[in-house]
Parts: structure tokens; sequence; C-alpha cells
């Protein structure tokens, strides 16, 4: 299973994660790397070591055929095509009970206070 | 008198870790002059003595792994994102041991989030093996596990989530307990992967650590996932009588390529067992080798939905944006070189055209994990006894630009987690002048049987070199 550096920046996008260039290069080598060695669970057998059935850790019974790689009921049921929405049906400001620099005012959690709330990365 | 103890404790932490042979254990210490890390007012100072109204850690000095929230002091997670945070709550675990009188002297270093297993994932430096200081403790739980080495404190809380509390207790020398999940409250626990996260305890003593145990186990209300059950008198199993217990000795954790000098320890240990009286035999749990991928599918995709909550919105650090989505990217940015490997790792498996390939077909794997446990205990096997890591302590650096090694440290405790079974690991002697640990495996709420066969390894195994 290769991945290349186009699919590790569409899941980073998918995470809200902005990543470095070379973040980017060495998340997609070492991605793929670690998916070649997750591959063994697509041969996923189940292995009864007498040859009898196997017992699920919820203590019903499955067997190599109906709990190996077969088609799950799932499948095919997610858009593969599903991206992060360019835009909402109607911009915020038109639903937001209160907006400032873009973002949502929202009250202060209890026992935090305005004040509070207002401080953060000390770096800014 | 319990405020100038905690002093002195606070202070010769400070001193030794201010000195030469530091070790970077700990994130922050208690404030002598406050409440912060006072057990209840006034008590005895006659270190975990039973008898003084049930407070069973009057005067014992315990450390907190920095992902369990308190209120007196900063709660990191090690991460820059959390730098500063003060949580509005206190986990159920740190006010049961508070509750029973413990000196609680500080917060102790570990990876970030609770991801890695060398410590070196910390955002404010890699804690140091005190056997070794050019050496990793284990992790994610390094900082208890080394201040519980070095003497520093006498007891200490971690987190296991794939061996986060029994490979560093392995490496460290000492004894690290990951209880049954369901055993102990999570409420404060700062989540990493919930299907699989548990607090475990550190003790130099396998009584050190099961009497924290017995303070921090039970149902919480306030966690969902703690289960009514009785907690079984750890204590009063530690001089349980040995003959007949049947251990079971699994073929699949010991391969080929294992460690020889680690194999000779593990063989001592069980000759030892079997002198005792035990029985032992051969078992098998044969989807063993599926447990690192398993795990390093499952573990990650939950902490991507985990940790989505650090956003800059609600927790810690905020970094600015032109609008609310570059926000989120760049407060993000800040996650270290593995919080942000494992998000993606476990983006990617959740993601559209993914899914069923790798976390579909990892919850198939734990199932059958767990049902090579319960096979194997119904079958007459008390407890199960292996490695607790494929080799001893390796040196700073040696793993941490390559996360395929560095996971397969975990490759000996992942599977009790995934079972979620109880685990424990219990030092079997040195090797090249490294400590190594035994682990023991019980059936799910049976922890007294593994802590009835570590006090026994304590017992004849103290102080053997290989």
């Amino acid at each position: 299973m290769s991945v290349d550096r186009r699919e590790v920046e569409r899941i980073a996008r998918l995470a809200r994660l902005s990543l470095e260039d070379s973040e980017a290069e060495r998340l997609a080598l070492e991605l793929s790397r670690i998916l070649a060695h997750a591959t063994r669970l697509g041969e996923l057998t189940p292995r009864p070591p007498d040859g009898g059935q196997i017992e699920r850790g919820d203590g019903s019974e499955a067997t190599a055929e109906s709990d190996g790689d077969g088609p799950s009921a799932f499948a095919g049921t997610r858009d593969s095509g599903a991206e992060i929405p360019e835009r909402l049906a109607a911009p915020p400001e038109s639903f937001a009970p209160k907006m400032s620099e873009g973002f949502f005012v929202v009250p202060p959690p209890p026992g935090v206070t305005a004040q509070d709330a207002g401080r953060s990365d000390p770096r800014r | 008198m319990t405020i100038s103890a905690l002093r002195a404790a606070v202070e010769s932490v400070r001193e030794a870790e201010a000195g030469p042979n530091g070790l970077n254990a700990f994130l922050a210490l208690a404030d002598p002059d406050t409440d912060s890390g006072r057990g209840a007012e006034g008590g005895s100072a006659q270190a975990g003595e039973d008898g003084d109204g049930g407070r069973v850690l009057a005067g014992v000095t315990v450390a907190l792994k920095d992902n369990l929230a308190t209120l007196d002091l900063p709660t990191t997670c090690g991460s820059r994102l959390l730098e500063g945070y003060r949580s509005p709550f206190e986990a159920t675990v740190v006010r049961r041991v508070r509750e029973a009188g413990a000196l609680i002297v500080g917060k102790t270093n570990l990876d970030e989030f609770a991801m890695g297993s060398s410590t070196e994932n910390s955002a404010y430096g890699p804690t140091l093996n005190p056997h070794d200081r050019t050496r990793v403790p284990g992790g994610s739980s390094g900082g208890s596990a080394a201040a519980v080495a070095a003497g520093y404190v006498r007891m200490a809380l971690g987190s296991d989530t794939g061996g986060s509390v029994r490979q560093p207790a392995a490496l460290c020398g000492v004894v690290g307990i990951k209880p049954t999940y369901g055993r102990v409250s999570r409420y404060g626990l700062v989540a990493f992967a919930s299907s699989l996260d548990q607090v475990g305890t550190f003790g130099r003593t396998v009584q050190d650590a099961a009497k924290l145990l017995e303070v921090v186990a039970g149902h919480d209300p306030r966690d969902a996932t703690s289960v009514v059950a009785p907690v079984p008198g750890l204590t009063a199993a530690l001089r349980r009588d040995p003959e007949g217990v049947v251990v079971g000795i699994p073929d699949e954790f010991f391969p080929e390529t294992l460690d020889s000098a680690i194999r000779v320890a593990t063989d001592r240990a069980v000759s030892a067992l079997r002198d005792a009286g035990c029985e032992v035999r051969s078992v098998s749990l044969p989807h063993s080798h599926l447990a690192i991928p398993c795990y390093y599918v499952l573990a990650p995709a939950e902490a991507s939905s985990n940790l989505a909550r650090y956003d800059g919105v609600r927790y810690g650090l905020r970094a600015r944006g032109r609008d609310i989505v570059e926000m989120y990217e760049r407060t993000r940015h800040h996650f270290g070189p593995e919080v942000k490997r494992r998000i993606i790792i476990g983006t990617y498996a959740l993601s559209a055209g993914y899914h069923d390939q790798y976390y579909g077909a990892a919850q198939k794997a734990r199932a059958l994990i767990a049902g090579d446990f319960r096979r194997v205990f119904a079958g007459g096997v008390d407890v199960l006894f292996t490695p607790a890591t494929p080799g001893p302590a390796f040196p700073i650096g040696e793993r941490v630009d390559d996360p395929l090694s560095m996971y397969l440290s975990d490759v000996f405790t992942v599977t009790a987690n995934l079972a979620g079974v109880p685990g424990m690991s219990v030092p079997i002697g040195k090797v090249r002048g490294l400590p190594v640990g035994g682990q023991i495996l019980a059936p799910w709420w049976h922890e007294e049987r593994m802590v009835a066969l570590a006090a026994l390894l304590e017992r004849g195994l103290v102080g053997v070199d290989t």
C-alpha cells in the first residue's frame, strides 16, 4: 500500500492539520510503511488451534467464511468521493446569533470569566 | 506534619532533578505553601500504615501522570497545545488518592497525549532512565516509572492504552499494573483511545502497586465504562499459596527473534514458578501476530476522533487565522510529530474507501484476539506469563525516526488492551545491567491472581542478573 504526498495532504485537510512540505513527504513514506504492516489484517483468517470454530470476544461464533474479508454490510454505503464541503448552504452570518472576525461568539462556559476566556496563545 | 513532609518530598525531588543526575521525570511539582498536593487535612506521617481512619496512603508520596486532571497543578499531557492548562475539575483517581491521605508530589512527564513508548515524544524533553541516563525509561508513562525507580516517590499513577504502564515499569525495574478495562474510573483521564485506555499503578514493590490500585479501583458513576463489581482484596492475595496454580506460557510470545538474554530471564522466572508449586503449561494465542497492526489501526482511529477537540476553541493554545478553518489548522500545527502521525493514520483508516479495509478488519482481529484469551482461560489456565518487552531499555534517539520499530516495542503488551484483560509487569532480573520485566496476564476481573504470582516472583528473583 503506497500513499503519496497528495493523499497525505487530503487526509490532513480532513483532520484540520496544516503540514509543512517536508512533513507531508515524510508522513507519506511513514504511512506507506505502517499501512504495509497493517495489510496483514486483510489476510485475516480465524485460526482455530484445534480446527474447530472460533469464538468471538462477545461469545458468539464466527467462521472463516462469515468473518473473513468478505463484503461488509456497510460496503458501498459511503460516498467514496466525500470531501469537505466547499461552502455551507447559507452563510453563517445569516443564522448565527453573533459573530466577530469570522468566529461565532458564544458565552463562556460555567466557572470561566469572559477575561479568562479571552486568554489564549501566549506566543501570538 | 503532613505539610512539612510534602515540602521535604518536593524539595528533595527539585534538588535531585536540578542536579547532574536529573531525569526530567516531572513536568510540575506541588507547591507546599498551598493545598496543592496535600492529602486531607491533618493525618499521620506513618507511611502506608492502615488503621488511620481508613487513610491507607497517609504520608505516602505519590506522583501523577500529567494526563490526569488536577485542580492545583497544570495538566499538559506533554503537549504544547495544553501548556499551562488548568482543569476545572479533578480526576476521580486523583481525588481518591488525595482522600486516602497521600502526598501528591507532582505531575510526571509522558509522551504527548500518551502516544509513544519512550517518553521522547514529550514536548518538554525526554525523561531519562535512572539505570542508564543515555537510555529511555519506556513510555508513555516514563516519568511515573522513572520517578518511582529513582526513589523520588513511593508510588505513581499512569495510564496504559497499549502497554504504557507495563513497558516503562519493565524498563525501569519497578512494578506496573494495568487493571481490567472498566476496573478504574477514567473520569478526568485525558482520552487517547477510549476503548483501550485504563489508569494503572506503579510501585517499587508488588505490595505498593497493589495497594495504590485498591485505593483507586471501583465503580464511579461519572464514568459509564467503570463497572459495578467488587474490588478483589489485592494486598490480601500477596501471600496466597501458589500450589496448583496453572500458568500458561503462550508460544507466540517467545519468537525465535526474542533477545536471548530476555529468554533466559523469562525461563528462570518460569522455573521459579514451577519450583513454587505452579503447574506450567504451554498454550497458544494464535492471533497474537495481528495485535500490532490491529492496535496501530484502532488506537490512532480513536485518537483522531478524541483529539479533534483540540481546535483552539475550548482548550489551551489558540493560533490566529484569517477564518475559523485556518485557526483550527494553525492551532493543531503545534501537535508534535507522533501525534500528527497518529491523527493521519487514524483519519486515513476511518476515511471513505478505506474504512472496511483497515478499521473494519482491525475490529474483527480484535474479536479474534479476545477470543484467544477467552478460550485459554476457559481451558483451565489461571494466568499467563510472558516477557513484558522484547528487550531492555534502548538508547535515546535510536528509534525516534523509525515509528514502526518503536511500535514493535509494544508487541507483548497490546493484546491485553485489545482483549481488556488485566496485566502487570514485575522485575525478573537484569540483562546487560538493565532491568527487564515479566508480564503476568489474568482473566477479566482477576487482578488478585497476577498480584499473587508477582509477589512470588518478587520474593524469589530479587537481584538476579543475566
